[in-house]
């Protein structure tokens, strides 16, 4: 007997009575632009509103000055970056500019798909990380946000900041391994 | 040794125990104030139970259901009866890609294997990634804590293990400036690592996906920049469906620091074009735990430490002090059903106040649960000599008015004229090593009514 056949043995020996599977209400709440921001500032992320579309790449050029290496999608980029990209070429980047499918206004968080990112370790390995969201498209909870979604095809993470660590006596510590800062562009 | 007697010797710095107290209080704190601010989080805590609940009485469909579809995802789905069997699948697919570089993020499944160990020994580099856990690493030392792993540590520990290891300037002590230092360290060995492994927090049946939550991004630049990715799950971590979720990552991080969300929340589904991704499946010992009534709902945890932060014993002895993998109120209900001898003593190391259960985002009865295995423990002989024959003779006492009226008359008097000494002394009487007792009433409550209630 496999391994895999003794424990599904064991498993159906030992599970108890079927008992149901609730159905998860919605729950409704707050899916106002002010609290994804309130949110999202209070754990360490920033939000900017660009009133004009169009000017999407000088606003972060002036947010990003010392930026030199930058991948983007939503403006224009130094550096290209593809599924291929050696790790050294990754490694190297200041900035990336991605499209956030939608925020949270609980948590702060945004949807960022595999297919958003160019290279499914760009928003980690890059050193400060913006995402562009389109201010209408915000949910209340994460009920919302898993009902929107409906499925996870390959990859996504739902990001709430920037990466961040309080291992050493609980400090608070913005920038562990991931991105150093989180900008939230709402256009 | 036992639980008592591993605490007594972290119980030996006082100010460093009274800091850990306070710290993880102030955990519990920010976990109410999270808490407090949803309104339905109580009706969350029914839900995630219920689902939990569900999940174990269908578990056996669920395991397959999920197998069938991350397998359709390109994954490759591996079963393990126990850790050493997990150990072997995790070398034999790090040595079938001719690795030797591994990187690693945040599970407590391949602590309770010993997988590093097992890898060393076999000539592979295993750099656990996430920072707490690293630290520990360099250190030689276990996890304190299910989600704070280093929290037993003060920021002096940590200068000192980075100068010696990683050659950081000595006496440094900020932790911005340690943190900088583990970054730089750990992006080599990220961009070096061939396989990564991962723990899963969530395990999807109806998609395939495992669901694995970090605050530093850990596990997500270790999986994209690896080969190979190996997700390792204990087989309780599965859910249904994907909305499920909804309802977990809702409870998860409040519970466990009161953030509102992980920073990182990544589902990994299939793996990226031309790499690999495996989950392997372990028991070790949860079919067992799955067969006891009394206990199979400890498998319900979502390893959030909320029990841990808030229990008065814990906190004043330190994750070492359990000496098991996941230590607190909840691995002292996991901790008998893989070696009830050897960890006879956790049960009793809870003043059973039941404020684990209180704060247990899946409602489970945690302090039951150690009052139960406390039963177990006496009828399988495990209880210590001590306590089995102060039990046996204070239930004879109790049994007879005449003798517990005698005794008592006895103490009162006894209490006032014999010396503070002997009342107090630590030997026969450790409940007044750090306690007065009471002045001793003039008579008993009996006597009272007697005289008074004609």
């Amino acid at each position: 007997m496999t391994s895999r056949e003794k424990i599904l043995a064991a498993v159906r020996a030992n599970q108890p009575y079927e008992t149901p599977l609730p159905d998860v209400p919605d729950f409704g709440g707050d899916s106002s632009l002010d609290r994804f921001t309130a949110v999202l500032q209070g754990i360490g992320g920033q939000v900017v509103e660009v009133a004009d579309a169009a000017r999407l790449d000088e606003v972060v050029r002036h947010l990003y000055p010392t930026a030199r290496t930058v991948a983007a999608e939503v403006i224009s980029a130094t550096v290209a970056v593809t599924p291929e990209t050696p790790i050294e070429t990754l490694a190297a980047v200041d900035l990336a500019v991605l499209r956030g499918e939608f925020g949270v206004a609980e948590n702060g968080a945004v949807w960022l798909p595999g297919a958003n990112m160019l290279h499914r370790a760009l928003p980690v390995v890059s050193q400060h990380l913006a995402l562009v969201l389109r201010r209408a498209d915000i949910v209340a909870t994460m009920h919302q946000a898993y009902a929107r979604l409906g499925s996870v095809d390959s990859y996504g993470i739902f990001l709430a900041g920037p990466s961040k660590t309080a291992d050493i006596e609980q400090s608070l510590v913005i920038g562990a391994h991931g991105a150093r800062s989180l900008t939230v562009f709402l256009v | 040794m036992s639980h008592s007697q591993k605490s007594d010797l972290f119980l030996l710095d006082q100010e460093r125990t009274t800091w850990h107290d306070e710290t993880l209080w102030f955990v519990r704190q920010k976990r109410d104030k999270a808490v407090y601010a949803v309104p339905e989080f109580q009706e969350l805590r029914q839900l995630a139970s219920d689902i939990k609940d569900h999940t174990l009485s269908r578990l056996h469909f669920y395991l397959q259901q999920f197998e069938e579809n991350a397998r359709r995802n390109g994954v490759h789905v591996h079963w393990a009866a126990d850790a050493d069997e997990h150990n072997r699948i995790v070398l034999d697919i790090i040595r079938s890609q001719g690795a030797t570089r591994v990187v690693k993020s945040k599970s407590m499944l391949t602590e309770e294997c010993h997988l590093n160990p097992h890898l060393i020994q076999h000539g592979v580099e295993v750099i656990d990634t996430d920072l707490g856990e690293r630290i520990i690493q360099l250190r030689d030392e276990a996890p304190s804590h299910v989600v704070l792993p280093a929290i037993h540590l003060k920021k002096e520990d940590v200068g000192e293990t980075f100068w010696q290891h990683l050659g950081t300037e000595k006496g440094l002590t900020d932790p911005q400036q340690l943190t900088e230092a583990a970054r730089q360290h750990l992006r080599e060995k990220f961009l070096a690592g061939e396989v990564a492994i991962s723990g899963v927090n969530f395990a999807v049946a109806e998609t395939g996906s495992v669901v694995v939550c970090t605050n530093e991004g850990n596990a997500d630049l270790g999986v994209n920049l690896a080969r190979v990715h190996i997700a390792c799950m204990g087989m309780e971590k599965l859910i249904p469906r994907l909305s499920d979720l909804g309802v977990f990552t809702r409870l998860l991080t409040r519970s466990a620091t009161g953030q509102p969300v992980t920073t990182y929340t990544s589902h990994f589904t299939r793996p990226a074009e031309g790499k690999e991704m495996h989950v392997v499946i372990v028991d070790n010992g949860r079919t067992k735990q799955l067969g006891r009534p009394d206990f199979r709902a400890s498998l319900k945890c979502i390893r959030c430490g909320a029990c841990m932060n808030t229990c008065p014993v814990y906190r004043r002895s330190g994750g070492h002090s359990y000496d098991f993998t996941i230590p607190g109120p909840i691995g002292a209900i996991l901790s008998p059903n893989i070696d009830m001898k050897r960890h006879a003593s956790l049960p009793f190391a809870s003043t059973l106040c039941g404020s684990c259960t209180d704060v247990c985002p899946v409602k489970i009865d945690i302090h039951t649960q150690l009052y139960k295995w406390r039963q177990v423990l006496g009828q399988a002989g495990e209880l210590p000599a001590s306590k089995k024959w102060s039990m046996k003779l204070l239930s004879r006492v109790l049994a007879r008015p005449g003798i517990f009226g005698a005794g008592g008359k006895m103490a009162r008097h006894g209490l006032r004229f014999l010396p503070h000494g002997l009342t107090h002394a630590p030997g026969y009487n450790p409940w007044a090593i750090a306690r007065e007792l009471p002045a001793p009433p003039k008579q008993s409550f009996r006597e009272w009514h007697a005289q008074t209630v004609k």
